[in-house]
């Protein structure tokens, strides 16, 4: 499995049951998903209604960039009032669910998709902006530099400019393998390109400690340059990569997962060179035990059937 | 195997071959103690003059040869900040599993990456030939698999970026 999936896949196995084959369960769990996310089912007054909240670091921002609305468009119906230590509360009574089966299938497939479309908003709103400055006949809009800090230490900047999108990444690894297998795929990430095949990819740009011109001036970014184990991602997007529809939303899709990607694949890295170290030692223990010589366990007996042992 | 690497293996082995001559002996300080001397330092005239083999400056193995112990030091490769960090989990992995290896030493010595520690036991329960051998084998192919272990991360890493980046079209 080289590619990550979109979706959150055990709140898509979990809520099959109750939306759609409309089999009411008692539920009540925790689901994490990448960067923080926590959603939260429970079934807490009857086993037909199912509250489904979400905690995420980054939410306040991104209701600054539309989430709100987004919420509103594409969960409506089923909005509540928060609950408590959560940011976000959908509620779904089985008895008033759409009558049709594929329906209910598309709306479980939606709650999968929750993180993806909340996390969609600031890059919809710079993909927006930008189409403003390729119209003509609109004044030049002055793009936000959108920051979301989606974990504790790192953080996309989204801005629109006049012909192109950035995104920028800052990646920190927390450990030194971490931080030297990172480079070497970031590495890659920027060589990628050259190869004919994949021309057409957003162009990557990799640098460490020095952040991206975009960005240098923000007061968050200004005493970071000691820290060595920061780095910045820039993606940087044209308009054929953000054509409205299909190609727009894998876009976004794919650039929100970048990071877990590249994490994903360090681990990854990771087990299997300790798989390999694991063989290796195997193989030179042998070579070692070679260095012994063979006892020879032979099991001797006497004429009358009794085991002598040698000591 | 490069030019180098053979006078460079054939010198560490009959060095390692003549230095494994090893017998019992109990300190001369300390009654009813019998301990490496290399590792104690209890007495200085059984403790001979180390010798240091080096392919170039990165590489190079330390035989230190005492009355009943020899301590073997060796210096791994490490070209690059790749090569050191995998050099760096190799050895500490081996190095946790020890008491398996029995003639391996916990922690390597100063400037070194790996260092073993024979005793008289251990060549009286051991063919040392053999352990010579082991030793060579051990040399010649931790640099192998160190460079293998990068190829393949960049192998990874060249795929991974490239599935991810195929995805935009």
């Amino acid at each position: 499995m080289i590619l990550l999936d979109y979706h959150n896949v055990v709140i898509e196995e979990t809520l099959n049951q109750p939306i759609v084959n409309l089999e009411p369960t008692v539920l009540d769990m925790t689901v994490v998903d990448f960067d923080g996310v926590a959603y939260h089912l429970s079934t807490p007054e009857s086993k037909s209604v199912i509250k489904f909240s979400l905690i995420m670091q980054c939410y306040k921002e991104l209701v600054q960039w539309g989430a709100q609305d987004m919420l509103q468009r594409e969960y409506g119906p089923y909005c509540v009032p928060k609950e408590d230590g959560y940011d976000v509360t959908l509620e779904f009574d089985l008895q008033k669910l759409p009558e049709d089966k594929s329906q209910r299938e598309e709306l479980v497939k939606k709650l999968a998709l929750i993180k993806r479309n909340l996390m969609a908003q600031p890059f919809e709103r710079a993909f927006e902006q930008q189409a403003q400055f390729e119209d003509e006949k609109q004044p030049n809009p002055t793009p936000d530099l959108m920051q979301i800090h989606y974990r504790d230490q790192e953080a996309i900047y989204i801005q629109a400019q006049l012909d192109r999108v950035t995104v920028i990444f800052t990646t920190l690894f927390k450990e030194e393998t971490d931080r030297i297998f990172g480079r070497v795929f970031l590495q890659e990430f920027v060589d990628a390109r050259r190869r004919p095949a994949i021309q057409n990819a957003p162009q990557v740009l990799y640098s460490s400690k020095e952040p991206p011109l975009e960005i240098r001036h923000l007061p968050e970014l200004q005493n970071t340059s000691e820290n060595e184990d920061i780095g910045y991602v820039t993606f940087v997007l044209f308009p054929r990569h953000f054509a409205k529809g299909d190609v727009r939303e894998k876009t976004i899709s794919q650039i929100q997962l970048f990071r877990d990607y590249l994490h994903y694949h360090i681990k990854c890295s990771k087990a299997y060179m300790h798989s390999r170290m694991r063989a290796r030692v195997q193989e030179f223990l042998k070579v070692l035990n070679r260095a012994k010589p063979e006892v020879p366990n032979v099991e001797k007996k006497t004429i009358t059937g009794k085991t002598v042992i040698r000591s | 195997m490069s030019n180098t690497l053979r006078p460079y293996l054939a010198a560490v082995r009959s060095t390692l071959t003549a230095a494994l001559c090893l017998e019992n002996f109990s300190s001369q300080v300390v009654e009813r103690h019998n301990k490496p001397e290399v590792e104690a330092r209890s007495s200085s005239e059984v403790v001979m003059n180390p010798l240091i083999i080096s392919r170039n400056e990165n590489e190079k193995v330390m035989i230190e040869p005492s009355v009943n112990s020899i301590r073997i030091s060796i210096r791994i490769k490490q070209a690059d900040e790749i090569e050191t960090i995998l050099c760096k989990k190799f050895t500490r992995f081996m190095m946790l599993r020890a008491e398996n290896f029995i003639i391996l030493r916990r922690k390597p010595i100063d400037g070194y990456s790996i260092s073993f520690l024979i005793t008289n036991s251990h060549t009286e329960q051991m063919y040392k030939h053999k352990l010579v051998d082991f030793i060579i084998q051990f040399m010649e192919e931790v640099d192998k698999e160190i460079s293998e272990m990068k190829l393949s991360l960049n192998a990874r890493a060249r795929i991974v970026a490239e599935s991810y980046l195929s995805q935009f079209d």
